[in-house]
């Protein structure tokens, strides 16, 4: 699946093997003294360029087919890494909140944005009581996702905000991973700016708490 | 005596006086050694073991902490052995501790997270069977023992500066917890000093639970608004709601030096919200246009005293505040025998004394700040210390060497014979030495109640006390004969080494003495505008008032407290509405901003030429006090006389002295929410049976013109045929002698 493909690439970053999908563009040098770049100017005016360009146009145009992609209705896929509307995750293990209210993407937050209120609830245990983030200020910098300790504020891929009200753009509820979507095994972890690397599993060290 | 000790720290050389250790000179010098029980105000509790050094020529470490420097000594605070000492305690003390930083209140002000970070510690060397150790709920404390770290300073703040004595260790090696001493549940004044202290998040303020932490809040550096001892705090605030206006969440003290009673740590939302109404605006222009005095409180700054003061020479009205009046008198009359317009003594010298006089005030609940300098002085300098009032305090038993009971009324009595005691062999001039000589003893001692053998152990128990210090309460000022008192008072000041402190009733009842020039309030008068007080048009920070202004913690100026210094408090929250000076403006009295009166303040009484914007307010890594100004001393004529003692007044039938709960003054602590409203009549089982009424009982009490109601509560503590009505919750005349015949009869 195209997805796979991406995460594939995005993971193998070791560009000096010869496996990775990375390969090197062959560039000419660029000319230095002024005769190597009159000889370029006229090489680029002479050569008709322009033509060939014009004829890809016409080809593509007779042979009708599209390659815009037709949005809505079609839409392109988006990487892991793309921040737009943020998400609130719960715990695998038992499907709480991630968030355990510490205020730190409210601090950090450059354009002000995130307002978060918390309490105690009626088992002892901090509650966020409120959360907002208005998105009509927020510059989707990805600070949050960032500073956030327990991975629970990530980016999502919503990008997609039309209201016609500014307050509509962003209700806790609707960041949070639905139960349904928990239960199912769905939630998808974020893999940009902030979260942990690949194969993190084998490199922390745990806390041994054997006894 | 004041040999100085020459040693070494590190290489540089120091000097220690008598009594210093190893620890405080280091810090005088500014050289670090890292502690984690250790706190300046208290003994050091030597529990964590974080502050040792090495000495040469001794084997092993030295606790820097409770070690004085020998003559020549050379110490190290910095090796490998003595890091790998401090590194391996602070692996202990991470042992089981929660990972719980991220929800923990203490998280980024914490003193366990701080130091395993200085330390390295990154991860959880050891461990041990962990035990189910719930969360104590404890009123407005709560303790979670899972995160007590043992280091004990609660314990010994509790003990040694607060006196309540309320908490104690329970050892038991890894088991070991604090628990409320001899109580299944905490029972004490709930100062909230042990949660200023707890370095981790053991102890907490249950109101303030999980609501924000440290790296959310700002900080105002202020004053506390509750009473007159003017204690450094910071108000801590955050916007309330996630659409809310700003809020103080909490109050936090400079607790390594100074402290905090509950009405101030836990009684900050009395601020006033309001917004521009400029109908009331201009009917409180009208009505100061029209009025022929404006009584007001001294809950206000001086500043606001200022404006007021010259509204009364522009338009020509009374100014009326009895409390302030009444002190300022009291003042006067001290002046004209002693020559100098303030009192000598501060908290600081209560701190340092060895023998006190505490007389005319239930002061544990008047002003806790004295209370908390008689026990440290009373704890670290094992001062003999006189608590004379016509009724005993449990809360003061710990503290007092000496309960001296006097009939009440007779304070003037009471004082002539202090007097007379303490300065037998002084050197009093014919007439003064007259005044003693025709003084009636038999009467006197038969009338005040006080017995020859109790002025003897006194001045037995005061015998080998270097620094002694009268302390006058609010019963002596609100006296009929305050103006003798006061004389007699400054004769033992000035003729014996005791140094003086006089208790103002109010928050700024000392700077308005000094600010306003007040005339005797006529009750019956109409046209009467209060500011923050009864009238017949009233601006008031407080509730039900025709215009509202901003309360203590919402404005910017000074006020003057029991130490005759000018402290500045600071805007905590905004105030949208309007000010006094708004007021003063529409009176061509024009100044933009309240605080540019700071620098005008009245020079006659000893105020600085100092801008508000240039005060301080801080105290110094070493603990002195920069916060704002002392007073300038100023000298006066003394040509008062002592008069002739009068007749002692007889208080007989049913007496009531009003007297506030602990945590609670005044209308402005009454209107928190986190503090105990209890406005009971507290009385003993003796003066049930002589008023006719049980405990339960709904009881009217009638003094003066005024009617009250309150239920009537039995307290085993007391004893005697006085009962404690309390204040706080109704408007009285602050300046009234506070014990009062009174009728009570039961309602229901």
């Amino acid at each position: 699946m195209h997805n796979e493909h991406i995460e594939e690439h995005f993971n193998n970053r070791n560009v000096t093997e010869l496996d990775s999908n990375y390969y090197m563009v062959d560039i000419a040098d660029y000319p230095t003294d002024g005769w190597g770049k009159f000889k370029r100017v006229v090489k680029r005016s002479f050569r008709g360029e322009l033509f060939v360009g014009l004829w890809v146009v016409l080809r593509e145009m007779i042979k009708f087919d599209v390659h815009t992609i037709q949005y809505p209705a079609e839409k392109m896929p988006i990487g892991p890494r793309y921040r737009a509307v943020h998400e609130m995750k719960r715990l695998w293990e038992s499907d709480a909140e991630r968030c355990i209210g510490c205020g730190l993407c409210e601090k950090i937050c450059i354009s002000n944005c995130i307002r978060i209120d918390t309490k105690i609830d009626e088992n002892s245990r901090k509650e966020v009581s409120e959360y907002s983030i208005n998105l009509g200020r927020c510059i989707f910098c990805g600070y949050c996702a960032e500073v956030c300790p327990e991975l629970a504020i990530t980016h999502g891929g919503e990008y997609e905000n039309a209201s016609d009200q500014r307050e509509h753009f962003i209700m806790f509820e609707d960041m949070l991973t639905p139960l349904d979507k928990m239960k199912a095994g769905t939630q998808l972890e974020f893999e940009g700016f902030g979260a942990i690397t690949p194969h993190e599993d084998e490199r922390v060290k745990k806390t041994p708490l054997a006894y | 005596m004041n040999k100085l000790i020459n040693f070494k720290i590190n290489g540089i050389s120091v000097e220690a006086q008598k009594g210093e250790t190893i620890l405080t000179v280091a810090r005088k010098n500014g050289i670090y050694i890292p502690t984690m029980c250790y706190i300046s105000k208290t003994s050091p509790c030597a529990s964590c073991r974080m502050c040792v050094v090495e000495a040469n020529g001794m084997d092993g470490f030295v606790l820097s902490c409770n070690t004085p420097p020998v003559e020549g000594v050379e110490i190290t605070t910095d090796s490998e052995a003595l890091n790998h000492e401090r590194t391996n305690i602070m692996k202990l003390y991470d042992v089981n501790h929660p990972l719980e930083c991220g929800v923990c209140d203490k998280s980024g002000e914490c003193d366990l997270q701080n130091k395993t970070l200085e330390f390295d510690v990154s991860r959880q060397n050891f461990s041990a069977r962990d035990q189910l150790r719930p969360t104590q709920h404890w009123g407005l404390i709560n303790y979670e023992p899972s995160l007590c770290i043992m280091c004990e300073k609660c314990v010994h703040v509790c003990n040694e500066v607060i006196g309540d004595d309320a908490i104690e260790v329970k050892f038991g090696g890894y088991s070991s917890v604090i628990v409320p001493k001899n109580s299944p549940t905490l029972d004490c004044t709930f100062c909230g000093e042990c949660i200023a202290v707890c370095p981790v998040g053991a102890l907490v303020s249950s109101g303030f639970k999980y609501r924000a932490n440290a790296w959310e809040l700002s900080r105002v550096p202020s004053t506390c608004a509750h009473c007159s001892a003017g204690c450094p705090l910071e108000y801590e605030t955050r916007h309330g709601s996630i659409n809310g206006e700003n809020e103080i969440y909490r109050v936090k003290n400079n607790f390594e030096f100074a402290s905090l009673c509950g009405a101030g740590r836990f009684g900050f939302d009395f601020d006033n919200r309001a917004v521009k109404n400029e109908s009331a605006f201009g009917r409180a222009i009208e009505a100061i246009e029209g009025a022929k005095a404006i009584r007001f409180s001294s809950m206000i700054t001086n500043e606001e005293a200022h404006i007021l003061q010259l509204l009364k020479e522009k338009l020509g009205i009374k100014l009326f505040n009895e409390d302030a009046r009444k002190f300022a008198e009291f003042m006067k009359s001290y002046s004209s025998v002693s020559g100098k317009l303030h009192h000598s003594g501060s908290l600081d010298a209560i701190k340092q004394s060895d023998a006190a006089i505490m007389i005319g005030s239930r002061i544990a609940t008047d002003n806790p700040g004295v209370r908390y300098a008689l026990t440290t002085a009373s704890k670290h300098n094992g001062a003999k210390i006189l608590y004379a009032h016509p009724m005993e305090d449990t809360l003061m038993q710990s503290v007092a060497t000496q309960f001296m009971k006097y009939e009440v009324g007779t304070e003037e009595g009471v004082m002539a014979l202090l007097a007379q005691t303490i300065l037998q062999d002084a050197d009093l001039d014919e007439r003064e030495r007259a005044f003693f000589e025709e003084l009636d003893f038999g009467y006197l001692y038969a009338e005040t109640n006080i017995g020859e053998e109790e002025l003897s152990h006194m001045m037995n128990s005061f015998s080998r006390a270097k620094k002694r210090v009268l302390i006058i309460g609010n019963d002596l000022i609100a006296h009929d004969r305050s103006s003798n008192i006061a004389k007699l008072a400054a004769l033992i000041e000035k003729y014996s080494d005791f140094s003086l402190v006089v208790v103002p009733r109010e928050v700024n009842t000392l700077g308005v003495s000094l600010i306003n020039s007040l005339d005797r309030d006529e009750k019956n008068i109409s046209n009467v505008v209060g500011y923050n007080a009864k009238g017949d048009f009233v601006i008031s920070s407080l509730e039900g008032a025709d215009l509202a202004i901003p309360a203590l913690n919402q404005q910017e100026g000074t006020v003057v407290s029991i130490d005759n210094r000018v402290l500045p408090t600071n805007v905590a929250l905004e105030f949208d509405g309007y000010t006094l000076n708004d007021i003063a403006k529409a009176f061509k009295i024009d100044k933009k901003e309240t605080i540019d009166y700071t620098i005008e303040l009245n020079k006659k009484a000893g105020f600085k030429t100092i801008a508000f914007d240039d005060l301080e307010n801080f105290l110094s890594p070493l603990g002195e006090d920069n916060r704002g100004y002392l007073l300038d001393e100023v000298t006066c004529k003394a040509d008062g006389e002592l008069e002739e003692l009068d007749d002692m007044p007889e208080f007989n039938g049913t007496i009531v002295y009003h007297c506030d709960p602990v945590l609670q003054f005044n209308n402005y602590t009454s209107k928190t929410t986190q503090l105990p409203k209890e406005n009971f009549l507290l009385g003993s089982a003796q003066f049930g049976v002589a008023a006719r009424i049980e405990d339960g009982d709904m009881v009217e009490i009638s003094f003066g013109q005024t009617k009250i109601q309150r239920k009537f509560k039995l307290d085993s503590e007391l004893k005697g045929t006085i009962a404690l009505n309390p204040t706080f919750d109704i408007s009285v005349d602050a300046s009234r002698y506070r014990f009062e015949k009174s009728k009570i009869v039961r309602v229901s």
